[in-house]
């Protein structure tokens, strides 16, 4: 192939995919929309009573100035003041119809919008409750955090306007079509000029926003500075370099007000015109309008009517903008959910779940092969069986597979090929939820909610009894402490309550998988943070808790291998060797270097640990 | 706009401020906004010149209908049409004029504003530093100055505007027909009491959705961040069903919002239709009497939306000036935090050399002025009592002892970072009080124990502690401790921005940086706070040579941590309770057999 035709090649490959780009947007655009229908479909009585009150709603608002019109002719006219407080008194019967008919249409309108956003959140929350791990190690916190307020604000803002909107067009055509019945050149005079509003408006809002973009930019940047100096206030005072930060800050705020008075330019250019364009068509009407009432073709209060209609139209066409740069926000906003609500759950229960029989916690993995993602892979054909009752440490080099293998028993990921077996049934038979039940995880990166001590130990079973609670913690080592503090078992923690070390978290998380009383306990790492000094304490406790089950530790701590009555050596996601601590102490090269490593990272990660 | 939001932000207590207060604020704001009087008074024409064009277009309207349609004269209406279209023009100039003189006076305000906090910020006390939690300092020169650029930039025209337009509009109505205008005047008061109804009950509910939104947040954010745990343990429906309750609550306060809301809005355009009601029914009986005409009767039409609309207005802008107010209130008490280590009147530079003197020094923490949230901090419990200690020049001194002992605050007063209660601190012969800023600073130098770094090069910050230094300069202090080869490692050596990704500098790397920061200030004396943790193996011996190299020939003030580095300085003083217990070369100490020796002791065994 020559050099020529590749280069044809991979343009037309990069033309074709920026077109698939668009062709995506498109789509989940489209399944934007098709998300937004079918979450405002349950509303579809409040639907209902909301366009019905718009539509009357408009035709009160029409009357008025119709009403209005009329009574100032007959009082020009002075032949009847009867007349005139009738039309008088009509106008207000009118007025309460249209107030409660705006009542109406706006609460519709919000209820609408405020249901369909809490729903889909609801809905978002369940689906993102249940989606795989996998899931969750790519996606970032913070974007889906921005999906489930920003993403869904944008869409509770367009079901507000939509009716709005609409109620606002038809007004629009029902003054057009008033204005036509009299005089078609004045209607065209007077309501000509007003899509240029719309235009303005619209033009207004896309310079804007790249000012206000910039603006807030140089804001951030400001408040960097500003961060920075009081983060470094010590070295500034340390060497009187005040002056140097002084100079930061003044740069930053000149670039603050530029683009501050770049965006009040545009204001200033912008605002007064968009004010000015209804006003040109008030000249109009008194101009024309009032040559047609010198002919007779149109009454004084006319004049009056169409001067309301015009002042009636400055703010729906306003909207109409508003709503078509909103729609397009709203429909991308739509489709990032979309894409996260047809995310199908990775695992999920079988078709025809076996029922998890008693069992002694047989584990068995028969050729496991696992990758986090396509290429490679971290476990390579595993072969493994452990008894029930059994207690193993798992022991490998960082990367070698260990954390992989607890995480296949409770189906947080699946194995690519081969099977793991619990008491003799794949765990991919089981229902999810009664696997999950049979084995119990302390994780290495300790996580608790924000919430009492008790309801974190109670996690698995919020209705256990304060004794059973109180056996877990015992058992882990922590309920001397948890009784130690003012309101005890009450103590709330997290971010806004009682900061507890490292190893008091981990003790925590044991004593919450402890109340789980799995058939399999799997210790990753959980000891990590404990105090060396205070390790054995719990060791004699984890003693206790692990009889009867079976259990995985993975960990570096010849302390804590020793818990184990048999040491598991993975290498290169194979298990190289199995035997008891001190037999593989003293038969495998690989196995001393290992924990001669991990005691090494260990003692200098140690610091400041608890 | 006219529809559910509310433009400014809630208003919560942080941003309320008293009428007294709010008193004090505006007479200083003017005094502050004096030098521009003569820009503000042309604002303040032309947005005058501008109302009176808005206030004239409906007398136009009532000269086309009286003169014009009832007076049968078509050149009384084009008259009318074309003075109409010169005011709306001139007024649409004006306004344009208008907007831009009010947003650069409050820019140009805002920058000076910003400035002027900073500098007086940055040039504070360390103790006022380690007073002041720095998020609330940072919201002084953030959120509180946004909240005055809010109102710059979106409310004070407005604000003034509306007030004038109301009060212009009664005044016209009145000259126009008293009799008419007493039967308008009814439908203000309704209107004024559901504005000022409405805006305090929408505040307290959006105060309530705030709270909700904060609280549905964190349950979401919770379970975003533990879903493994959840899932580990099986308790997704658990969780499921406690975000419900929080998102639910969200929207009942949402809804509260909206109930609020629909009360009012149909209220205040009911009694637009009853003003219109009440101008047009009164209107064409007061024609019909021939009190007036009918002109007359269309222009009140018209004014009427002059009455409306600014009462809904400034209702609305009420929470962004009084978040404006409070945050300037916040601003000045920041500005009238005094420097308690301030540079005396008179002030006379230090000597180029000398000896630091510490005698008879007795400091306790507080006692020092009110913070800026008024509340005063008393003076804590003695740290140092009586302090001795002469360091002469040229030589390295190392403070010992345990933590809390006041070895840290004794090294701050030497380097005057406070002022001792009794006693003094002097360095040839000069007291640190009597000293200009500028040579204490350019004599004694801090290197605090953390290596923070700025925004910028690896140069850029080396230079922090002299600005004015040439990258020559730069390039001599790096080779004076041996760091040249390290930096020139660096992806772009020494002009490699810190702050970017994948050029993130070691604990390590940073002491050297650092360091290399003190050897181009080159002050006489040097005040070290030692690191506590472990430095990274690599780059640990070459932190202990660059430090060599820098303490040569000057005179040193070291908070150690690891007596190796006592060992090696000249003289080495134990600070205890406050005291310094001995002083004295390492050997001496050591084979004194007291405190020193105990301590020595134990360090080298767990070493």
């Amino acid at each position: 192939m020559t050099a020529e035709t590749t280069e044809i090649i991979e343009t037309a490959a990069t033309k074709s995919e920026a077109d698939q780009r668009t062709e995506r947007d498109l789509a989940a655009r489209t399944a934007g929309w098709r998300l937004m229908v079918e979450a405002v479909r349950p509303q579809k009585w409040w639907i209902v009573v909301g366009v019905a009150s718009g539509f009357i709603w408009t035709l009160a608002r029409l009357a008025v100035p119709q009403l209005a019109a009329r009574a100032v002719d007959d009082g020009i006219r002075g032949d009847d003041l009867h007349l005139v407080l009738l039309l008088t008194l009509a106008m207000l019967a009118v007025g309460v119809v249209q107030a409660l008919t705006t009542g109406l249409r706006r609460y519709c309108a919000f209820r609408i919008a405020l249901r369909t956003e809490t729903d889909l959140r609801t809905r978002l929350f369940a689906h993102l409750q249940r989606l795989h791990f996998a899931f969750h190690d790519e996606a970032q916190t913070g974007q889906l955090m921005a999906r489930a307020n920003s993403d869904l604000q944008q869409i509770n803002t367009v079901v507000i306007l939509l009716p709005l909107t609409a109620a606002s067009m038809l007004t629009m055509i029902g003054v057009l079509i008033i204005m036509m019945m009299k005089s078609v050149v004045l209607a065209v005079l007077a309501l000509g000029l007003l899509p240029l509003l719309n235009r303005a408006a619209t033009r207004f809002s896309s310079r804007i926003t790249p000012a206000n973009l910039a603006l807030q930019e140089e804001l951030s940047g400001l408040s960097g500075v500003v961060e920075e100096s009081l983060s470094g206030i010590r070295i500034l005072k340390g060497f009187g370099a005040e002056r140097l930060q002084v100079k930061r800050l003044d740069d930053a705020a000149d670039g603050v007000l530029k683009q501050a008075l770049r965006a009040a330019k545009l204001r200033a250019g912008f605002m007064p015109l968009i004010d000015l364009l209804p006003t040109l068509s008030l000249v109009a009407i008194i101009w024309y309008g009032g040559h047609l009432v010198l002919d007779g073709q149109l009454e004084i209060g006319d004049i009056l009517a169409y001067n309301l209609y015009v002042l009636m139209l400055i703010w729906p066409l306003r909207m109409v903008g508003m709503l078509v740069a909103q729609s397009s926000r709203a429909s991308a906003a739509a489709g990032r959910i979309h894409e996260i609500l047809s995310t199908d759950v990775a695992v999920d229960d079988p078709p025809h779940p076996i029922p998890l029989s008693d069992g002694p916690g047989n584990l068995l993995f028969e050729g496991v092969s696992f990758g986090y993602g396509p290429g490679r892979l971290v476990l390579d054909g595993l072969n493994l069986s452990i008894a029930g009752g059994e207690a193993v440490a798992i022991v490998g080099a960082t990367g070698s597979g260990k954390t992989t293998v607890a995480r296949l028993v409770p189906r947080f990921y699946d194995a690519n090929s081969g099977r793991v077996l619990l008491d003799g049934v794949d765990v991919r038979d089981l229902r999810v939820s009664e696997l999950r039940d049979a084995v119990g995880i302390v994780f290495e990166d300790t996580f608790l909610f924000s919430d009492s001590i008790r309801r974190n130990i109670a996690f698995s079973d919020p209705g256990a009894s304060i004794e059973t609670i109180e056996r877990a913690a015992r058992l882990s080592g922590i309920h001397t402490f948890i009784q130690s503090l003012p309101q005890g078992y009450e103590t709330l923690i997290g971010e806004h309550g009682y900061s507890l070390s490292g190893g008091q978290r981990q003790r925590i998380a044991i004593a919450r998988a402890v109340l789980h009383d799995p058939r399999v306990l799997i210790l990753d790492d959980a000891t990590s943070a404990v105090d060396p000094s205070k390790e054995h304490e719990i060791r004699a406790a984890l003693a206790e808790v692990m009889e009867g089950r079976t259990t995985l530790i993975i960990a570096h701590r010849p302390a804590t291998i020793a818990l184990a009555d048999r040491v598991i050596l993975l290498d290169g996601g194979r298990c190289i060797a199995s035997g008891t601590h001190e037999e593989l102490l003293a038969s495998n090269e690989r196995y001393r270097e290992i924990l001669a490593r991990s005691d090494s990272t260990e003692s200098s990660s140690l610091e400041g640990s608890e | 706009m006219r529809g559910g939001w509310v433009e400014s932000g809630p208003l919560d207590d942080e941003s309320r401020i008293d009428r007294a207060a709010a008193g004090r604020v505006v007479l200083r704001l003017g005094r502050m906004l004096r030098p521009q009087r003569s820009a503000i008074l042309r604002a303040v024409f032309l947005l005058i010149f501008q109302t009176a064009a808005l206030l004239a277009s409906p007398l136009v309207v009532r000269y086309a209908v009286d003169a014009g349609l009832v007076g049968k004269s078509g050149r009384a209406i084009n008259i009318a049409a074309v003075m109409y279209l010169v005011l709306a023009v001139t007024s649409a100039l004006l306004g344009r004029s208008v907007i831009w003189a009010v947003s650069r006076i409050g820019e140009d305000f805002l920058r000076s504003l910003r400035a002027r906090v900073f500098r007086h910020l940055i040039n504070l006390d360390l103790g006022f530093f380690e007073r002041e939690k720095t998020g609330r300092l940072v919201a002084r020169m953030t959120s509180d100055i946004d909240a005055l650029q809010e109102l710059v930039s979106q409310g004070l025209v407005m604000f003034v505007q509306n007030a004038l337009i109301f009060v212009g509009t009664l005044v016209v109505m009145s000259l126009l027909s008293w009799q008419l205008t007493l039967c308008t005047i009814i439908v203000v008061p309704p209107v004024i009491f559901a504005s000022l109804w409405f805006r305090k009950r929408s505040n307290t509910a959006y105060l309530e959705v705030r709270d909700r939104v904060g609280t549905n947040l964190s349950t979401l954010q919770e379970g975003l961040e533990g879903v493994r745990v959840v899932q580990a343990f099986g308790r997704e429906g658990g969780f499921i069903e406690r975000f419900e309750e929080t998102n639910e609550a969200q929207y009942d306060a949402n809804i509260a919002t909206v109930n609020i809301a629909t009360r009012y809005f149909p209220f205040v355009e009911f009694i637009g239709v009853v003003g219109l009601a009440v101008v047009v029914g009164a209107g064409s009986y007061f024609a019909d009497r021939n009190i007036l005409e009918v002109g007359t009767v269309l222009a009140f039409v018209l004014y009427l939306n002059n009455l409306f609309e600014p009462i809904q207005q400034l209702s609305q802008l009420y929470n962004t000036v009084q978040s404006a107010a409070a945050a300037l209130n916040k601003l000045f008490g920041l500005l009238d935090t005094p420097n308690s280590v301030p540079e005396k009147p008179g002030a006379i530079d230090l000597p180029l050399a000398g000896a630091l003197t510490v005698s008879g020094v007795t400091f306790a923490y507080g006692g020092g002025p009110p913070d800026t949230d008024g509340v005063s901090h008393p003076l804590g419990p003695i740290v140092l009592a009586d302090v001795n200690i002469t360091v002469a020049a040229g030589e390295r001194v190392a403070l010992v002892g345990p933590t809390g002992a006041g070895k840290s605050t004794l090294a701050k007063l030497m380097a005057r970072f406070y002022d001792p209660i009794e006693g003094d601190v002097s360095f040839g012969g000069v007291s640190l009080r009597d000293a200009t800023r500028r040579s204490l600073r350019e004599r004694i130098a801090v290197v605090p124990q953390e290596g923070f770094l700025f925004a910028g090069t690896v140069r850029d910050n080396i230079r922090v502690g002299s600005p004015e230094a040439s990258d020559a300069d730069v390039d001599a202090a790096v080779d004076a401790l041996g760091l040249r080869e390290h930096f020139e490692s660096f992806p772009e050596g020494l002009d490699t921005e810190v702050r970017e990704r994948g050029s993130r500098l070691s604990a390590g790397e940073k002491q050297l940086v650092s360091l290399a920061r003190a050897a181009l200030a080159d002050p006489t004396v040097l005040v070290l706070d030692e690191a506590t943790s472990n430095l990274d193996p690599g780059t640990e011996l070459e932190v202990e040579r660059a430090l060599e190299a820098l303490t040569q020939g000057r005179t040193v003030i070291v908070v150690a941590h690891r007596l190796s580095t006592a060992q090696r300085c000249d003289r080495v003083a134990v600070v205890a309770d406050g005291h310094i217990l001995e002083i004295g070369t390492h050997d001496d100490l050591v084979s004194r057999g007291d405190a020193y020796a105990a301590l020595f002791a134990a360090w080298t065994r767990t070493e």
